[in-house]
């Protein structure tokens, strides 16, 4: 029954995508429930989820994700036409559109922007690195030309948080946007912090031609408006979609789904939503051995780690691939290392051919996010078991990303990330990303996989770039986790997405 | 009278000294890092460091204690990091919910607490102050967190009558707002009122046996007349004190029940501001309601002096 209910809902999202135009209807407000308070309503300063969430209303990038998460054009009128020897990106821009505040976009707004995005925006900083220079060609046409060839720019370009957004360059040459305008088809009417962030209709949106396709094609304005409420408290979310009070709640407690199903909204899963890690500190400490990290690759026993952490497996897999099948870039490479119940003897011979000096092994994580933690626990049973003096380390969130950033203070950090549309912006492909994984061999695949354009090659040669994740033991993947939100049966249009988004979506009356 | 609120003015000042040196203290010492909260999961060390020069944050401590203290001499309480407004602005956006919300919990309470506790001294060791004082334990036994989720699941979720979380929307009217705050209000209100009651009730047994009381009804006034007017007047004291002390705690925050309420009150910025190491936030807030609380025990010492003319300080 709970499994046909979920797969009744999925089958509604995914007709709904196809209903016919005379079912949508315009008007009304759609409510929202968030984790939080976003940290920043600027989406080039973040990286975070909440973020990139709120902002994609208000902002936009050249280029964004279609439904199979291809690079698609967004305010650029094509895909770049991209010169023979992979350096120069030409991108024609669409012309008529119009920020917030009623200036047209042309090509120095994208410029502007482009520049501040290599600013100021992680993504943007690792970026800059082999950028030679930007310009605009004309009006409506930006140039941009690479130091050495570099496939995975166009989809920087799409990314919705450290994002590439457009802003007027008079907003764009200032670090802090006090004045959110955009070209999105929602503006910002009113934040109230804490309270709320009110979104209406930018009724001068120019919208792509076409059916929507994911985050791309065609964006409609069915609804007058969209209203965020953080809601940080988790059963309060709960209830509040089990009372109807919301249009959409994100992120809700795989444990109260049945809540959910009961109640007055109905559940939405995302499966898979992404993958819990254990990253290594490959730069000190007992962990700067290969031969520990393989120890502990070796003794840890997803199977029972997902299990705890999520109760049953309508809610995990335990799978070793960087990427589930749905993904082109799913690949079997190295995944013999990954057992689903642990090996402790391979583990405890890995330990004794290694420098382990019994040491404690410090596991840094917090309760932000209860599963982290719940893995932690039995996770440490494991190591302990495979002969680990085993150091819990748990702090609250802002503590953890602080404290990660040294390597003095842990071994191992627990964090997690949805799958990204482009492999290679994966936390540890950077060298100076916490962890500091920096071998030989890392560099020869992974430029190999950036440099090549080709994007049935790239497939390939990601699965290069897993072996060596596999062989070298930088983070240790658990496994595959579903996203469970809960929305009104009120509301159509929507589809299950890492971040949700409410174009193209309509409140039924 | 005025030498003894000159006496408590200097003493205020003081301890809102040393509050701002602690709170400055204890927030930079704390772990945690604002701009590693505002960059997200995927930041580097060398982004923080850029994003902590940009927000100021990259200074010596004794310069920004220096600019902190600086701003508070000139009623500027900073500008909060994740927020995009004044500490001043953010505060008073957050003090009509919770100024709301203190007023009516203190309201439940008193209504519920004092009959209920006169009462049962009143009729001490009865059926009814045995039941009274065991209901009392238990309410102030419960967390608030989970009698606000079981009033949610009843009044919010099966009968629908009242909202599960927020505080209104865009364009809510005041009584809209007000209609968001009655489930948190009763939660509140419960929870406080077995202190108030079980106070109110010590301090009448206190007095119901006292000469006074007993010449009062050997003057044939009624027993109404007695408890209310002769007994309970000087019973007043104990009972005003931990009034104001819970009036006290409601002003900084109902932390725990703003935050299961979703109300957008000072509690939750607290605790937010916490959670995001928001420093300017943290310190403005503790600093009001260090403020408040030194405030409401100086009206407090100064109401003893009109209700009993034989206290003296």
């Amino acid at each position: 029954m709970h499994r046909f209910k979920i797969a009744l809902v999925l089958g509604a999202a995914a007709l709904s995508l196809t209903a016919p135009a005379t079912a949508q209807e315009k008007g009304g407000v759609i409510k929202v429930a968030t984790i939080g308070e976003p940290p920043t309503l600027d989406p080039m300063t973040s990286t975070a989820d909440l973020v990139g969430i709120i902002t994609q209303h208000m902002y936009e990038t050249l280029y964004t994700f279609d439904a199979n998460w291809a690079a698609t054009p967004l305010l650029a009128a094509e895909l770049p036409e991209v010169s023979g020897d992979g350096l120069v990106y030409t991108i024609p821009l669409r012309q008529g559109i119009t920020f917030h505040d009623g200036s047209d976009m042309t090509a120095e707004d994208v410029v502007a922007s482009l520049e501040r995005w290599m600013k100021i925006a992680t993504r943007g900083k690792q970026t800059a690195e082999r950028i030679a220079g930007i310009e605009a060609a004309d009006d409506h046409t930006v140039r941009i030309t690479l130091k050495e060839p570099y496939a995975p720019l166009v989809s920087l370009l799409s990314l919705n948080n450290s994002a590439a957004i457009v802003l007027p360059s008079e907003i764009a040459g200032e670090d802090e946007i006090k004045e959110p305008v955009g070209t999105g088809p929602y503006k910002m009417k009113e934040r109230k912090p804490d309270q709320y962030i009110d979104l209406v209709r930018f009724d001068e949106y120019k919208s792509r031609d076409g059916e929507p396709n994911g985050y791309g094609g065609g964006r409609m304005q069915y609804a007058d408006g969209i209203v965020f409420t953080p809601v940080p408290d988790p059963n309060t979310r709960v209830e509040g979609a089990v009372a109807g009070q919301y249009d959409y709640i994100d992120s809700i407690p795989v444990e109260s789904h049945q809540r959910i199903v009961d109640g007055r909204t109905e559940p939405v899963m995302l499966a898979p939503f992404g993958w819990p890690v254990f990253v290594m500190n490959t730069k000190e400490g007992v962990n700067s051995d290969l031969k520990v990290r393989k120890a502990i690759q070796a003794a840890l026993a997803p199977q029972d780690m997902l299990m705890a952490a999520f109760g049953t497996e309508d809610f995990f897999k335990a799978e070793g691939a960087m990427y589930p099948d749905s993904y082109v870039w799913h690949t079997e490479a190295g995944t013999d290392a990954y057992k689903p119940g642990g090996d402790t003897e391979a583990a405890k011979a890995l330990l004794a051919e290694s420098s382990y000096d019994g040491s404690p092994l410090r596991i840094l994580t917090s309760r932000q996010y209860e599963f982290h933690y719940t893995m932690a626990q039995v996770a440490a049973e494991y190591l302990k078991a495979a002969g680990f003096d085993v150091q819990l380390d748990v702090v609250e969130w802002a503590t953890l990303t602080q404290r990660r950033t040294d390597p003095a203070l842990w071994d191992i950090y627990i964090t997690h990330s949805p799958f990204l549309p482009e492999p290679s912006l994966t936390g540890i492909m950077s060298d100076s990303s916490p962890g500091w994984w920096v071998s030989d061999n890392k560099h020869k695949v992974l430029a190999a996989f950036n440099s090549e354009a080709d994007p049935a090659k790239r497939a390939e040669l990601w699965a290069d770039v897993q072996q060596a994740v596999y062989d070298e033991v930088p983070a240790y993947k658990v496994g595959n986790f579903n996203a469970v939100g809960a929305q009104s049966p009120k509301l159509k249009g929507m589809r299950p997405a890492p971040w949700p988004y409410f174009w193209n979506a309509w409140l039924e009356k | 009278m005025i030498r003894a609120a000159l006496n408590r003015l200097i003493g205020m000042l003081t301890v809102m000294l040393l509050v701002v040196t602690i709170v400055f203290v204890i927030v930079r010492v704390t772990p945690g890092d604002p701009a590693a909260v505002m960059l997200g999961p995927e930041a580097t060390a060398q982004d923080i460091e850029d994003l902590r020069a940009r927000l100021g944050l990259d200074g010596s401590l004794i310069e920004q204690f220096g600019s902190y203290v600086a701003g508070i001499a000139q009623g500027d309480l900073g500008q909060s990091i994740f927020l995009g407004q004044s500490v001043g602005t953010a505060l008073w956006q957050r003090a009509e919910p919770t100024f709301f919300l203190t007023v009516f919990s203190l309201l439940i309470a008193m209504v519920i607490a004092l009959p209920v506790g006169i009462a049962s001294a009143y009729w001490r060791g009865s059926l009814f102050d045995q039941t009274m004082t065991t209901l009392a334990m238990l309410a102030a036994s419960v967390p608030s967190f989970w009698l606000g989720l079981l009033l949610i699941q009843s009044f919010a979720v099966s009968f629908g009558w009242f909202p599960a979380s927020g505080y209104g929307g865009p364009g809510t009217t005041l009584l809209e707002r007000l209609h968001h705050l009655v489930l948190p209000a009763v939660t509140l209100g419960v929870v406080s009122s077995a202190l108030i009651m079980r106070f109110t009730r010590a301090s009448m047994l206190d007095v119901l046996n006292d000469d006074y009381v007993r010449t009062a009804r050997s003057k044939g006034m009624t027993e109404w007349r007695v408890v209310l007017k002769h007994a309970l007047k000087n019973a007043l004291i104990p009972i005003l004190t931990v009034i104001g002390l819970t009036a006290a705690l409601l002003i900084s925050g109902a932390i725990v029940t703003e935050t299961v309420f979703g109300l957008p009150g000072v509690g939750n910025l607290i605790v937010s501001a916490v959670l995001r190491r928001d420093y300017p936030v943290i310190q403005g807030a503790l600093l009001i309601v260090a403020g408040l609380y030194v405030l409401v025990n100086f009206l407090i010492d100064m109401l003893y002096l009109l209700v009993d003319p034989r206290v003296r300080y």
